[in-house]
């Protein structure tokens, strides 16, 4: 068997500190446990929820929202990214109007977003795509201005087109820094997703929270609330793995 | 050693009489307006005469890339023009392979070995079919077989050189622009390599315009080395090696002539 790092039992210890302190809080009734359940109730509850299965339809609800979301504001990202990062023209006919557009929050688009397309999914994934477009957007303008030049004055040599040079040489040489941006992104969406459930009334766990709260149902709150904890780190690793994979000539060496 | 397969790739037989490539009364400059019009190139007149093996030497940053990028057609001259086998060169082409001296930021990082010198292949529209067999021969040739399923990142300076000047081969040129191929690697290295490109260029009579900044590399390689004045860079000098080939690390290096044409060089590069 794999040796364990002593430093993982040690962070796992912490985290089992955490838990237990606050099961002992809660015991002692510190605060009403209407507000502040145990983590026992809280775990039972998820446990309980994952056995009747009525926590899967809001789970995947939530899950595809984030998925749809981030694969939109992935590819309007990457697209974006590489005509801005590969031509002067786009550039400069783009860039001041995104640099206008980014700093606005996106939580601050949902209301244009409700008057145009209701509360609907379509208006929830349009939110997220606004919000999560921009790591991606931004590395992968970084990525696509920062092609060696000698792999440029190569691509001329051998006489690619530019067609050529952008699927061959420039979008591999970028990919390193679009898979930087495609991690933040993700984790955006999944904000996202959870805000316009709450805002919107969509089916999800965003909403189920937003719900156990206002029903003071607070067992059922932190049971949503591990879940989405699951879901974001779950997501994360799955691209963390990805990256591993496609960027494998990264972490060869001689 | 190395470099012992027989002739499946490169350049054909250059007809004789047409002179491989000249620049005439080029000159080069940046900058518009005339207070910082900066001159890098002043009135070049070169011949590079087709199988022959041109070194140029100079001072670092006295234009001597500057002057391969424009014989290779990636940089235009602002007056004067370059010619390649009596056409005016107006951009980059595959019959002339440039060999950067950094291999690391000339090869492609997330492909093997085999998949660098195919990009070459990939390039002229050819099927993979019918790249491999090329490939594989070219593997051989630069002594990098076993290497060809590895990424350039995990392989030596020497090793990912190899890779580079296999990539450029496979483009089939007409004559090899080196910008101090050598220069980044370790002495032995380099002599191996050295006599590798003598071996290359002597079996295919591939003319070779190689830069350097290391006045015995150039003597031990060349036919010929120009030198260089810098700023703004001039042909100060052109000297004639008349020692024999092939040559020999030791031998060459011992010969008389060798050690006067270093005196030589040394002491214009030192008035420069």
């Amino acid at each position: 068997m794999r040796k364990i790092d002593p430093l993982t039992i040690a962070a796992f210890g912490f985290a089992l500190a955490l838990i237990l302190a606050w099961q002992l809080l809660a015991e002692l009734n510190f605060i009403s446990p209407i507000f502040f359940p145990s983590p026992s109730r809280a775990l039972s509850v998820l446990a309980a929820r994952v056995l009747d299965g009525s926590i899967w339809t809001p789970f995947f609800a939530t899950a595809l929202r984030m998925l749809f979301g981030w694969a939109l504001a992935s590819l309007a990202g990457i697209a974006i990214g590489a005509a801005i990062g590969s031509s002067r023209l786009a550039r400069d006919l783009l860039e001041p109007t995104l640099d206008f557009i980014r700093p606005l929050p996106a939580s601050a688009m949902i209301p244009i977003a409700v008057l145009f397309l209701g509360l609907s999914n379509a208006m929830s994934l349009s939110v997220i795509a606004f919000g999560a477009i921009w790591p991606v957007l931004l590395a992968t303008v970084h990525g696509f201005s920062s092609v060696q030049p000698e792999l440029r004055q190569v691509s001329d040599v051998l006489g690619f087109s530019r067609f050529e040079f952008l699927k061959k040489i420039a979008l591999p040489s970028a990919f390193p820094d679009i898979i930087a941006g495609l991690r933040v992104s993700l984790a955006i969406s999944l904000i996202l997703a959870v805000v316009t459930e709450m805002q919107a009334s969509l089916p999800g766990l965003g909403w189920d929270i937003f719900f156990a709260q206002r029903m003071y149902r607070s067992a059922d709150l932190y049971a949503g609330l591990v879940l989405l904890g699951v879901m974001g780190l779950t997501a994360n690793h799955a691209l963390m793995l990805f990256e591993r994979r496609v960027l494998r000539w990264r972490n060869l060496h001689a | 050693m190395q470099v012992k397969a027989k002739q499946t790739v490169g350049g054909g037989k250059a007809a004789a009489t047409t002179p491989g490539m000249s620049m005439y009364q080029v000159s080069l400059s940046y900058g518009a307006s005339s207070p910082e019009r900066r001159l890098i190139l002043e009135n070049i007149t070169l011949d590079v005469r087709e199988g022959e093996f041109l070194c140029i030497v100079g001072p670092s940053g006295s234009g001597k890339t500057t002057l391969l990028r424009m014989l290779s057609g990636l940089v235009k001259p602002t007056t004067g023009e370059v010619r390649f086998r009596g056409q005016v060169v107006s951009g980059p082409s595959r019959e002339r392979a440039i060999i950067f001296q950094d291999y690391s930021k000339a090869l492609l990082p997330w492909r093997t070995v085999a998949g660098n010198i195919a990009l070459s292949l990939e390039a002229e529209g050819m099927r993979p079919a019918d790249q491999q067999p090329i490939v594989a021969a070219l593997l051989s040739k630069m002594g990098i077989v076993r290497a060809a399923n590895q990424f350039p990142g995990q392989l030596s300076g020497g090793m990912q050189q190899r890779v580079q000047i296999a990539r450029c081969l496979a483009q089939r040129p007409k004559i090899l622009l080196m910008d101090e191929p050598f220069g980044a690697l370790d002495a032995m290295t380099r002599q191996a390599l050295q006599d590798e490109i003598l071996i290359l260029s002597g079996e295919q009579r591939m003319t070779v315009v190689f830069i350097t900044h290391d006045l015995e590399e150039a003597i031990y390689l060349g036919d010929r080395v120009v030198v260089l004045g810098d700023t703004p860079a001039r042909i100060i000098e052109t000297i004639d090696v008349d020692l024999p080939r092939p040559r020999d690390q030791l031998t060459t290096r011992e010969d008389p002539r060798f050690l006067a044409h270093r005196h030589r060089l040394f002491g214009l590069l030192r008035r420069h």
